[in-house]
């Protein structure tokens, strides 16, 4: 059945254009790297090089950012396949989650492209980002479900998402370190999920990015809560959704 | 006799929410409309249904709107959970319900054919069997790779029809037509669904077409205003509501 899923993610990503996803955050980064290191000079937000110390956060959070906004109107437009659909209707945030990740994979060469400009290479824990990229995956799913089925009950849930989700690229650790920010402030920071898996992502060019252990904790815990309301919320809803069709 | 029921409504009811754009010209009303406020208005669809359905059976659902008989359709196949009251599917079903409007204009044939076989639950290498079958028996070979757009408008009703028939299922939900397209695939379809009614196949069938009823269903349930008023032969039911229709007409002369 999982491969039945696959399949239908890729047919219906794919004519997109493969090069847009390497483009768009490679853009991104382009942008905020001229901005931030070349026109603010040396006052040094975040950790050198620069350009792919934003690139390894730009590409995570770009998913993050369209799995997200797309699981607030995946029913709105599923709804005829809604209808005849035998398989549960959790397929199709998985799917949502599923195809910008592959995206995110996909869009993966620009980070060797980075390393191939700055010829920074990553140390022995770059096998952490592999578990970066699945303990998001779980954060997404999670958010994708609690999110679609909420935004069932109250519509207006999509633009407050909107919102939260342009609050959040400030608020995370992307155009800066977590060790830049006080350190008082960094455990209250690691209630956002996103610093404990961006942290897991970077971990491999910069070692200073792992701060303290209890704050990774506490940011895979917060994703952890994030699945589990999801999961209750969307099974609670179900009937809701599926009238929504 | 309740044991070897595939298909059984308990005291089921539902309500379903439309959405409705305000109109209306005034200045409040357009302020309104303005900000995109939707009127909500909940309907109740289907009250209090209880009926359940015998293996081999054929059902046709008569009278109500398109609405209520599309709602019984859909919780007989599980893609809409009642409010009150249970609906219990003991069988794997195929429901026929909107799955030519579901197709995607910038796919190929072929891409249509393996997703809308897999939202009905077959595995692409089962898909994959069958696509040769599919393919022939809607008669596309011409257009398979290329967008279904592209093909004749009547292709979609076919497409869905012969993708849902090639599932080797014991009951098929059908909403409004059974038999679809010109006449040499409307053949094709009647000996398809006499054949599978002979290997004993359930259908539940919600069609605006009195002939198709007659032809293919041997039980009827009347519905009004989304109640259960009567169940029964297809020709008493059918005479059931013609009066009923006429009545009402006579009624407002």
């Amino acid at each position: 059945m999982m491969v039945i899923r696959d399949l239908q993610r890729q047919y219906t990503k794919f004519r997109l254009g493969y090069l847009w996803s390497l483009l768009e955050p490679l853009g991104m980064s382009l942008v905020l790297w001229l901005v931030f290191s070349v026109l603010l000079g040396e006052r040094a937000l975040g950790l050198q090089p620069y350009l792919l110390f934003l690139s390894v956060a730009i590409l995570p959070w770009w998913w993050f950012l369209k799995s997200v906004n797309s699981s607030t109107k995946v029913f709105r437009r599923m709804r005829g396949q809604l209808a005849f659909s035998v398989l549960p209707p959790q397929v199709w945030i998985l799917r949502t989650v599923l195809s910008s990740a592959v995206e995110f994979v996909l869009s993966l060469p620009v980070i060797l492209l980075a390393v191939a400009l700055t010829g920074f290479l990553p140390g022995p824990w770059i096998v952490l980002f592999p578990l970066g990229l699945l303990l998001q995956f779980l954060l997404l799913y999670g958010i994708g479900l609690l999110v679609s089925s909420v935004s069932i009950v109250i519509p207006d849930i999509a633009r407050i998402v909107k919102i939260i989700l342009r609050a959040m690229f400030y608020l995370s650790p992307i155009l800066y370190s977590i060790s830049n920010i006080p350190e008082s402030v960094q455990t209250i920071a690691a209630f956002n999920p996103l610093v404990g898996i961006l942290g897991l992502y970077r971990i491999g060019w910069w070692p200073e990015e792992h701060t303290s252990t209890v704050a990774l904790i506490i940011s895979f815990s917060v994703a952890a809560a994030f699945l589990i309301a999801g999961i209750i919320s969307f099974r609670r809803l179900t009937p809701r959704i599926l009238k929504e069709a | 006799m309740r044991g070897n029921e595939i298909v059984r409504f308990e005291n089921a009811s539902i309500s379903l929410t439309k959405t409705k754009r305000r109109k209306g010209a005034g200045r409040g009303q357009r302020l309104r409309r303005f900000a995109g406020e939707t009127q909500r208005t909940v309907i109740p669809v289907i009250q209090n249904v209880s009926f359940g359905v015998q293996p081999g059976e054929s059902i046709a659902l008569v009278g109500g709107r398109p609405l209520v008989r599309t709602a019984i359709l859909r919780l007989a196949a599980g893609t809409l959970i009642p409010d009150t009251g249970t609906v219990t599917t003991r069988v794997p079903v195929v429901p026929m319900i909107g799955i030519a409007r579901s197709f995607g204009r910038t796919f190929t044939i072929r891409q249509n054919i393996f997703l809308a076989s897999g939202l009905l639950g077959v595995k692409p290498s089962e898909t994959a069997n069958k696509l040769d079958d599919i393919v022939e028996f809607t008669g596309v070979a011409s257009f398979l790779d290329r967008h279904l757009g592209a093909a004749p408008a009547s292709t979609r009703q076919k497409l869905a029809w012969s993708i849902a028939m090639s599932i080797p299922a014991s009951t098929y939900l059908v909403d409004q037509t059974l038999v679809v397209g010109e006449r040499e695939f409307r053949q094709k379809c009647w000996t398809k669904v006499d054949q599978l009614r002979e290997d004993g196949a359930t259908f539940i069938i919600s069609s605006d077409s009195t002939k198709q009823y007659r032809r293919f269903c041997d039980r009827a349930l009347y519905f009004v205003e989304g109640s259960l008023v009567a169940d029964g032969a297809v020709r008493e039911i059918l005479a059931l509501a013609r009066k009923a229709r006429q009545q009402s007409r006579e009624d407002e002369q």
